[in-house]
């Protein structure tokens, strides 16, 4: 199957295949909603356009749904609205809608009826996957994080190799120490965009006097980056791959510095996956920070230089983590300043759920890494050429509250809002150094 | 036998029952395709904080709609739930009347009962009269006091009525936008509220003529189309005042703030 192709039997199999797993919650999504389209008013991309509201996004995987699962809608599906895709543009039309979405929560908090239509739309992608639409690189990176192909290409290696030397320069690692009590789990893509943040977190972790290691070998591209293509598969081999790694070291901690999707699925969601109960707790190096303040046992360095916080939707509103980074940051600069829509309902960088992952840009930059050139068709491209302007878009409103912020630095954790914000606020020539919270920790070290 | 006598003494068995297996219906599908899953440990959070950050949870949709859609919390919100359709079928005095004749425990809500129409209410606060009524429970004597001026059947179902209106208006704007959400359950579901509170209002006011053929018809047609409502509750959007509104900002706490500590 390719991005081009169309087969209604493909998209049947699909369909079925999509609505074989109901949960009681995926089951009030579905079928709850009444339209009220409140939702849209969070949303980073309706400023794209309506259609681009959560409402209308989730309303394919409805579609599917009401046409397979309900009996009226199948005696009249015209009545229902339960129907399929019927032609290659009609399904090239869901694919738009679906990854014109982060899956960053906030319509979800927004609902009135507590309807997560960012879940809804990754299973949308899932449903697409299966029909063979997966952007490109997207299903590249997929395909090479699965077999494993990533940590034989030579740019690949090449990164990780120059991030564990300058490690070593650091902090004295043992790699893959069996017994260690802290797992440092980096992934190739903070490699890839936030190279410091790996040397910073061995810096922290090595003057927090723990007992810890890390893996020699990187052991997914970012863990499991199926997820954000809706391939389950995928997600099942790469978790349990990383998850066997983890039993085998033993840790009683397994620490993050990516407070993206990689920290939320290793805390949240890898015990349903895996389905044991695992004997380690996740957590991210800011935990241990606010941990270290606390007891005293961590003092940093003061500055005056006025920075922010962006929160990661993973971290934050997922994560649970909105005013522990506050708590550190604060004990660093004496001028830091919150985000205007800090908290809860902090208002995503635009680019999370692969979307910065997949524009032209990016492709670029990793066409060169990989040193393989990446081939899209005409109509893919036309694709990611307007998600690209559209990203820019959905963007605006927190490019703008930094610039309302004053700050010089915009301190994060995702190795995704950094991607992204790097982009945006070029496009918006708004001059503000991106750094990650280990970097500006490591830093303030005394 | 004509359309009141149906509505009132033939057809509320039906009704209840296509009610009741419907809620069965829908309940069932929940309990049936839960199972234990295998999850993280919670995030310690103060009680303290996860009790208001559950007050929160129901109170932040509102808090939004209010900042950022202003005419959806006044059409959709203050018009038509807050002093519209929810006070108007829980309190309105004709309901209590008839919800008590059904369910004698309901009577209880009578202090609370919203007289009828502004006459009413108007007489009670400034002649100081009850108005002569053979019942044992007089309509307008209620909690509200000077309140009724506002807090009527009429102006309630007027409130209502315009509520119901921008939310037609505002589907047929996206049909019109072509948003792929409007389907033809919203205009159905819409128009039968509508249908329900204008039928309502002309049945209270004797109108469009004050023969007793015609009232009868039409309190009958106001009776039957909102015993369809509750027979379609459970099929239909109308679900989400029932269950799927608690249901999901319960999730939504339990999933965020109880079990991710998402304060």
């Amino acid at each position: 199957m390719s991005w081009e192709g169309y087969n209604y039997e493909d998209v049947r199999r699909a369909a079925e295949e999509t609505t074989s797993h109901l949960t009681p919650v995926s089951l009030h999504f579905l079928e709850n909603c009444v339209s009220c389209a409140l939702c849209e008013v969070n949303c980073p991309y309706t400023p794209v356009g309506e259609e681009y509201g959560p409402v209308s996004k989730a309303e394919p995987l409805r579609n599917i749904y009401r046409g397979k699962v309900n009996i009226l809608p199948r005696l009249f599906p015209w009545l229902f609205g339960a129907k399929l895709p019927k032609t290659k543009e009609e399904l090239d039309k869901w694919v738009d809608l679906a990854y014109h979405c982060t899956n960053c929560g906030l319509c979800y908090i927004t609902c009135p009826f507590g309807i997560h239509s960012g879940e809804m739309i990754k299973t949308l992608r899932g449903f697409l996957a299966k029909t063979g639409r997966i952007p490109s690189l997207l299903k590249l990176m997929v395909d090479a994080e699965t077999s494993g192909m990533f940590a034989e290409n030579p740019g690949f290696r090449g990164l990780w190799e120059d991030v564990i030397r300058k490690t070593l320069e650091v902090a004295n690692v043992e790699f893959d120490r069996k017994g260690a009590k802290y797992l440092y789990m980096p992934s190739l893509a903070e490699a890839m965009i936030t190279p410091g943040a790996i040397p910073a977190t061995a810096r922290i972790l090595s003057k927090l006097g723990l007992n810890w290691t890390m893996p020699r070998n990187p052991l997914s591209i970012r863990a499991p980056i199926g997820s954000l293509a809706g391939d389950d598969e995928s997600v099942r081999v790469v978790a349990k791959r990383i998850y066997d790694y983890i039993k085998s070291i033993g840790a009683e901690y397994v620490v993050f510095s990516d407070g993206g999707y990689p920290y939320t699925f290793f805390r949240f969601d890898l015990p349903r996956i895996v389905g044991e109960e695992p004997s380690f707790k996740v957590v991210h190096v800011v935990e241990l920070l606010v941990d270290a303040l606390r007891e005293g046992k961590v003092k940093f360095k003061q500055t005056q230089e006025r920075i922010t916080w962006h929160s990661p939707c993973k971290m934050g509103r997922f994560g649970g983590l909105i005013e522990e980074p506050v708590e550190v940051l604060s004990s660093i600069s004496q001028n830091f300043v919150k985000l205007k829509s800090h908290g809860l309902f902090s208002k995503c960088c635009g680019g999370g759920g692969s979307i910065a992952c997949i524009v032209p840009p990016t492709q670029e930059f990793m066409e060169k890494v990989m040193g393989i050139p990446l081939k899209v068709s005409e109509n893919e491209k036309a694709f990611l050429d307007k998600l690209y302007r559209d990203m820019l878009i959905a963007g605006r409103e927190k490019v703008q509250e930094i610039k309302e912020s004053g700050a010089s630095t915009v301190v994060t954790a995702c190795i995704g809002c950094i991607h992204t914000l790097g982009f945006t606020t070029r496009a918006y020539d708004v001059k503000v150094t991106l750094k990650t919270l280990a970097e500006v920790v490591a830093e303030a070290l005394d | 036998m004509d359309l009141l006598d149906l509505a009132i003494y033939v057809l509320p068995p039906y009704v209840v029952a296509t009610l009741a297996f419907g809620v069965a219906y829908r309940l069932s599908r929940y309990l049936f395709l839960w199972k234990r899953g295998y999850s993280a440990p919670r995030r310690a959070r103060p009680i303290g904080k996860l009790l208001v950050g559950l007050v929160v949870t129901f109170l932040d949709p509102l808090v939004q709609a209010a900042k950022k859609r202003k005419s959806d919390f006044v059409g959709g919100l203050i018009a038509l739930h807050i002093l519209g359709v929810i006070p108007l079928i829980f309190l309105l005095s004709q309901h209590v009347a008839m919800f008590s004749y059904w369910i004698p425990l309901y009577s209880l809500l009578k202090p609370f009962a919203i007289p009828s129409s502004i006459t009413s209410a108007s007489q009670y606060f400034f002649a100081n009269v009850l108005p002569a009524s053979e019942m044992g429970w007089v309509f307008t004597n209620s909690v509200w006091g000077p309140l009724t001026l506002i807090l009527n059947g009429d102006l309630l179902a007027i409130l209502a009525i315009i509520g119901v209106s921008y939310k037609l208006g505002d589907k047929l704007v996206r049909l019109y936008h072509r948003l792929r959400h409007v389907r033809a359950g919203d205009f159905f579901d819409l128009a039968l509220l509508l249908s329900i509170l204008v039928t309502g209002f002309l049945a209270t006011h004797h109108l469009p003529s004050p023969d007793v053929t015609t009232y009868r018809f039409m309190l009958g047609l106001h009776i039957l189309l909102a015993e369809l409502l509750v027979a379609l509750l459970p099929f239909t959007k109308f679900w989400h005042f029932v269950f799927g509104y608690w249901y999901g900002k319960l999730h939504e706490w339990y999933e965020l703030k109880f079990n991710r500590g998402s304060l």
